[in-house]
């Protein structure tokens, strides 16, 4: 079972009508969102494009919430690295389920319907550590639900458990398994290892996301990075592109590699920051991201301050939009998965 | 560590026995040959903004400002010691802070921030160059230096100092006044401020196509100059009269037309840091309307006249209100309001205002295109007054 499998033409006039009731619900139910379509003279919109967006960091300076505080199932904060703004992101019941749902369909796409042995290229030693906790360990515990006989690739000291390593291959290793961390992770500390120590993670399936940032420091591309993952036997490596205020929704690299996919629940709209108007195929703007998942909070269009680039539409891995993101707008606020680890490693 | 960056090097607390006197001759001549390089127009086109400095440091400008302190019932002296913290967005005011000070013969030592601009960089060059054939007398008094947080510094100039300048915002001014002055000293503060513009919709009508065209043209320069976070820039503008929407309309496109031919940028950041102020003003209720005709100019109307927000919320961000007259906006004026622009309004309204405002709010009315326009009268202080000291003698 795949959410793969719209065209771009049948996802447009599937999402427009989605996402149009979406935005009524939201306007009813939500009144600071209300206002603010109110104050933009908001007309229903006739294409995907045309859906009004929020700012991402809206999130960070207001509570936005399209369910009576008694309904409140959830809170979710955003990893502060900044230290002061984080933001808040209310959940039901019902929404909290089906982010977790769509969120499986999405990953058993690439991994298929049973769950796999897993690697988490992490340190369970995180999850203690309240500050981080908020994004990297959510991160780590929601995509943990997708796998079995968990492993820890570092130890309580952040250090490579080699062993553990060994012995999960030596179990597993045969198999089909899934490996997640992040990604500055996973090169620092599974492809650096599996080189030294003759590791085989031929079967494995790499799911890994975080952004670039760290490895772009190094010199490390994507490219380079698929490269010389392939080198240790790790060909199936699908990163994503996703990010708390959407929770549930990711955007995942078609085997291929080099691009982004959009599940059927979800789209990209790459937007001119001069003209806001969408850019063509191949012209870089800020990214638009569109989901039907939000129900209990007005995030099904946002505008985020990462810049990114639509390479192709219907003519990838998977139908639809394949893009890439090319990185943060500058002077935008630091956010995201990259909190302090052992900066000196 | 501290970086000496004019001046003697050295202890700068130790006793000196240099002299300077109010108007110093040294230090007017000093001043002058600064002026003259400042209005060279090769750096007066880098900088504007030095151009203005240079032309308020001309010898006639500051003869006219030794004169105005002189007073028949007193004797007027330095007050002494004087330290400036100038703040770090708008690089000249240490050096107004400064002259003012020298002129009125005090000893100076003033902190450049470690993130000060180009313009800083090139004033100090001026300065130096300037120092080379200058009474030795200047070097020893007059000191610029800049060093990191470092609180035994800030400490050690605190005690020494007979006034201390804090410019920078209330969150300086809180940092600094936790280290303690002398019994005798002071302080001079410049807070968190917030400034204004008042448009008259009748003197607006009046005006020819030139004159609406110069009024924009200065409302421009006030506004982005520093990303309209200086605190005298304008950021609600205020609508005087009735039915004003189409004065509102045509301010706009003039204001759209004028940014674009001044090459002003407001980049996709800052665009988006737009967006995110306009919207949160929306959702509160605040705002009523907003539009986005380009990057550069985001319009709002404000639902009530005390929603006019106080912070910063970006380079080309205007709230409009509309009042019936300039009388309506004294309720929601307060201490923390400082310069107020004006277009269009008679000497009798504009009068009438301050008078009503008793002093409660607003330091400076002034109109559009002089609202960055630094004077010696600042904040409320008669700067000269406050860097000098008042000896009776009855005989």
């Amino acid at each position: 079972m795949s959410v793969f499998t719209l065209s771009q033409a049948a996802k447009e006039e599937v999402l427009l009508k989605e996402l149009s009731t979406l935005v009524e619900h939201h306007r009813e139910r939500c009144e600071p969102y209300g206002r603010i379509l109110a104050a933009s003279g908001y007309q229903p919109a006739t294409s995907v494009a045309g859906l009004p967006w929020l700012p991402v960091r809206l999130f960070k300076n207001l509570d936005l919430k399209s369910i009576p505080d008694d309904e409140v199932y959830k809170v979710l904060t955003s990893s502060g690295t900044t230290g002061a703004e984080v933001s808040k992101i209310y959940l039901d019941k019902a929404s909290a389920a089906e982010q977790t749902r769509k969120l499986g369909a999405t990953v058993q796409s690439v991994l298929g319907p049973k769950r796999l042995p897993m690697i988490l290229v992490d340190t369970k030693a995180m999850l203690k550590d309240r500050k981080s906790f908020s994004a990297r360990g959510a991160g780590v515990l929601g995509m943990s639900n997708f796998g079995r006989n968990h492993v820890w690739a570092l130890d309580n000291e952040g250090q490579v458990d080699v062993e553990a390593l060994r012995g999960f291959l030596e179990q597993y290793g045969d198999e089909p398994f899934l490996i997640f961390g992040f990604t500055y992770l996973v090169w620092l500390h599974l492809y650096e290892v599996a080189r030294e120590h003759g590791l085989d993670l031929g079967n494995g399936i790499l799911i890994h996301s975080g952004g670039w940032k760290k490895l772009v420091d190094q010199a490390v591309s994507p490219e380079e990075f698929r490269k010389r993952l392939a080198t240790v036997g790790l060909t199936k490596v699908h990163n994503y592109y996703g990010m708390i205020e959407q929770i549930g929704t990711i955007f995942l690299e078609g085997e291929s590699g080099g691009s982004l996919y959009c599940p059927d629940f979800a789209d990209v709209v790459i937007r001119d920051p001069e003209t806001w108007a969408e850019q063509p195929v191949g012209k870089p703007g800020l990214i638009e991201v569109i989901s039907t998942l939000p129900t209990s909070y007005p995030g099904h269009v946002l505008l985020t301050e990462d810049l990114g680039v639509v390479h192709g539409v219907d003519d990838g891995d998977w139908p639809g939009k394949r893009f890439s993101v090319l990185g943060r707008l500058p002077r935008a606020e630091a956010r995201g998965c990259s909190d302090t680890y052992r900066e000196a490693a | 560590m501290i970086q000496y960056r004019f001046g003697v090097e050295g202890d700068l607390t130790a006793p000196s026995d240099d002299r300077l006197t109010v108007g110093d001759p040294r230090v007017i001549d000093f001043l002058g040959k600064l002026a003259r390089k400042l209005l060279v127009p090769a750096v007066a086109r880098r900088h504007p903004e030095l151009g203005s400095l240079g032309f308020f440091l001309r010898p006639a400008e500051l003869h006219r400002t030794v004169t105005h302190l002189q007073r028949p019932d007193a004797l007027v002296f330095p007050r002494g010691n004087v330290f400036h913290i100038p703040p770090a967005n708008v690089d000249t005011i240490f050096v107004y802070s400064w002259a003012l000070s020298a002129l009125a013969g005090n000893h100076n030592v003033v902190r450049i921030s470690e993130r000060s601009a180009t313009a800083a960089d090139t004033i100090l060059t001026a300065l130096n160059e300037v120092l080379a054939d200058a009474d030795p007398v200047i070097a020893r008094t007059q000191r610029m230096i800049t060093y990191g947080r470092d609180d035994a510094v800030t400490g050690a100039l605190s005690k020494w100092a007979d006034l201390r300048v804090i410019w920078g915002g209330d969150s300086a001014v809180e940092a600094i006044r936790k280290h303690p002055l002398r019994p005798s000293a002071r302080d001079l503060t410049f807070p968190d401020r917030t400034s204004w513009a008042a448009l008259s919709a009748a003197g607006w009508r009046a005006a020819d196509p030139a004159k609406r065209r110069e009024a924009v043209l200065g409302f421009t320069n006030d506004s982005y100059w520093f990303d309209q976070a200086a605190c005298s820039s304008p950021r609600t503008v205020f609508l005087v009269g009735e039915n004003t929407d189409d004065v509102r309309a045509e301010f706009i496109e003039l204001l759209l037309q004028v940014v674009d031919q001044r090459g002003w940028e407001i980049d996709a950041a800052m665009a988006v840091e737009k967006r995110v102020n306009a919207y949160g003003l929306a959702a509160t209720g605040a705002v009523s309307s907003m539009e986005f005709p380009a990057n550069s100019v985001t319009a709002m109307s404000l639902a009530a006249v005390p929603d006019a927000p106080r912070r910063w919320i970006g380079a080309g961000a205007f709230p409009f209100a509309q009042v019936g007259s300039l009388l309506e906006l004294v309720p929601a004026m307060n201490r923390q309001d400082q310069t107020f622009s004006h277009f269009g309004f008679t000497h009798d309204e504009l009068r009438e205002f301050a008078l009503t405002l008793g002093g409660r709010g607003v330091d400076r009315i002034v109109p559009f295109g002089q609202a960055l326009t630094f004077g010696s009268i600042w904040d409320g202080y008669d700067l000269p007054r406050e860097f000098t000291r008042l000896t009776t003698l009855v005989e």
